[in-house]
């Protein structure tokens, strides 16, 4: 009986735009699923599960990848589990595994995220069919839209400027062109960033994250049953989710993310965090808008109301700095639909394992955060803490 | 379902297109709702536990659980609190530049997403500057209405 899980490898592809996507999103699935076996050295006969999902539509199909799971070459007998919670499928996923094993019921769960966002021709369009039908999807909101709502609100608040909007973007580029998994891979100016098309005021595009191809699976196991892997494992110390109204009008307040500072009270006080600025060495979080990243740090108890982007501007999410952050490139750079939810979770899990890629790595991170967030209006928020299994014991 | 012969510059692929159409059932609330709307009407439902008041209207409180309890009519002026100029729209909707606003009913605890108009669309324009948040609006209604939430062709600032 396990009370604990950990996750035990991972495995990332290659990400690109959909255009020059020369691999199916079963394929992709594969080389995901393979790169996580091989990092974990677990023998495909000692999984006996799998979770995966998709968002409805977003792929041309409402098969919640089910169709994927029998050619991932492990077995055509394990039980899938589908999770479909829109935008946050991926960090769900991880989720529901811990869950599974956890309770004791099974020993090491496959979590596979796809390349989401392959296939339609106007992504904007297919969001929209999953924005509130009959009371605002006449309006024509698709991601962006939704999501220029808090960008508005934050700046009228707290005086947020359009530099300050590119200076974010600017870091996170940055930071992708050092990652070799990411999409994105070119540094950008200010002024690239503000002569952008408009999209949505006051977000121009590069301040909103790309379409991408790619796929993350990883392996989440018993951590006292980890003999024959080559991993440290990283232990899930603590994880949970939380929802806020379905209705944009519902959410009451967009220039603050209450939903997500109440989640990261509770999951703080199960790993016993303090003080979050001083106790974790990394930190990944999913936001694919560039107002999103300051909003979110304030949130998670690392900023006050408005200072998110003092801290991002002093370098203290930088590489070297006290909250490195998406060293990834997060989001922004790279975003693949269920696979860039399950990203954040990957790469927080890889830092404190100490096997990120070497130009990404925080050297001897024993701490990290992840985090997802998605569905309209981003109405699901998800975080998980991971402790390098070796502090743990 | 077509072939595209899209090979030379990018990966190939295989068009694949939905058509697919639903009837939704709106349920008592909501029918309740657009039936108002299609009389000029914008009716709120409150919960019988808290002073919370739902526009549009829900049978249940999301914040106790418990079931609003009455209908009331709410006036149709209110304050703009955000709102958002797609400047680039999506296949199949709206034609772009159009405005979104977040518009707090006096009386309601929600706030109503619909569009608002007095922004100037002249690309490079402050568009906030134009239409601050805070700006008093009211409601314009279509012509003609069919019990939908467009009955509200949008909202419009006050004088």
């Amino acid at each position: 009986m396990a009370y604990r899980a950990a996750v035990a490898g991972v495995g990332l592809t290659e990400a690109t735009s959909p255009r020059k996507q020369t691999r199916s999103t079963i394929e992709l699935c594969q080389q995901a699923v393979q790169a996580t076996l091989a990092h974990s050295g677990a023998s495909p006969d000692s999984i006996d599960a799998i979770v995966t999902g998709n968002i409805d539509g977003f792929e041309g199909t409402v098969l919640g990848a089910k169709h994927v799971t029998r050619l991932l070459g492990i077995g055509a007998d394990l039980p899938v589990t589908i999770v479909n919670t829109g935008g946050t499928t991926g960090g769900n996923l991880m989720q529901v595994a811990a869950r599974m094993v956890r309770s004791g019921t099974h020993r090491r769960v496959l979590v596979l995220g796809g390349p989401t966002f392959f296939g339609s021709t106007d992504l904007q369009s297919a969001i929209n069919t999953n924005s509130p039908m009959i009371i605002e999807q006449p309006l024509g909101m698709g991601g962006y839209h939704m999501g220029a709502f808090a960008a508005s609100a934050y700046q009228e608040r707290y005086g947020l400027t359009a530099d300050d909007l590119a200076a974010v973007a600017v870091a996170d580029h940055a930071k992708a062109s050092r990652n070799p998994f990411a999409h994105l891979r070119y540094e950008m100016t200010p002024e690239e960033v503000l002569a952008g098309r408009p999209l949505s005021s006051p977000l121009t595009q590069p301040m909103v994250c790309p379409i991408s191809t790619s796929a993350v699976a990883m392996l989440v196991a018993d951590p006292e049953d980890v003999a024959d892997l080559a991993t440290t494992p990283a232990l899930i110390k603590a994880m949970g989710m939380s929802a806020d109204p379905y209705l944009g009008g519902g959410k009451g307040d967009f220039s603050r993310m209450q939903n997500l500072a109440n989640l990261a009270r509770r999951v703080y006080a199960l790993a016993d965090i303090r003080d979050p600025l001083g106790e974790f060495d990394a930190v990944e979080i999913f936001a694919p808008y560039a107002h999103m990243q300051p909003m979110q740090l304030e949130a998670l108890g690392f900023a006050p109301p408005g200072g998110g982007i003092d801290l991002i501007r002093s370098g203290a999410t930088d590489a070297g700095g006290t909250l490195p952050t998406n060293m990834s490139g997060g989001p922004k750079c790279t975003n693949a639909g269920v696979a860039g939810e399950l990203a954040p979770y990957a790469y927080a899990a890889l830092q404190v394992m100490g096997d990120a890629p070497a130009s990404i790595q925080i050297p001897g991170a024993r701490r990290s955060l992840g985090h997802g967030t998605g569905g309209s209006f981003f109405q699901f928020e998800n975080l998980a803490i991971f402790e390098s299994l070796a502090r743990s014991n | 379902m077509t072939t595209t012969a899209n090979t030379e510059t990018a990966a190939p692929t295989q068009a694949v297109h939905w058509d697919l159409h639903y009837d939704i059932h709106l349920g008592e609330t909501w029918s309740q709702f657009m039936e108002g709307l299609r009389q000029k009407k914008i009716l709120a439902t409150g919960c019988s536990s808290c002073v919370r008041v739902f526009v549009p209207p829900q049978a249940y409180c999301e914040s106790c659980f418990e079931p609003t309890d009455g209908w009331r009519e709410l006036p149709h002026e209110g304050t703009l609190e955000v709102f958002t100029v797609a400047w680039h729209g999506f296949t199949g909707g709206p034609q772009a530049p159009y405005a979104i606003g977040a518009i707090r009913l006096d009386g309601a605890s929600t706030l109503l997403m619909h569009w608002v108009v007095g922004v100037d669309f002249t690309p490079g324009a402050d568009v906030r500057e134009q239409l601050p948040f805070g700006t008093r609006v009211r409601a314009v209604w279509a012509e003609e209405r069919t019990g939908q939430i467009l009955d509200i062709a949008h909202f419009e600032p006050v004088g």
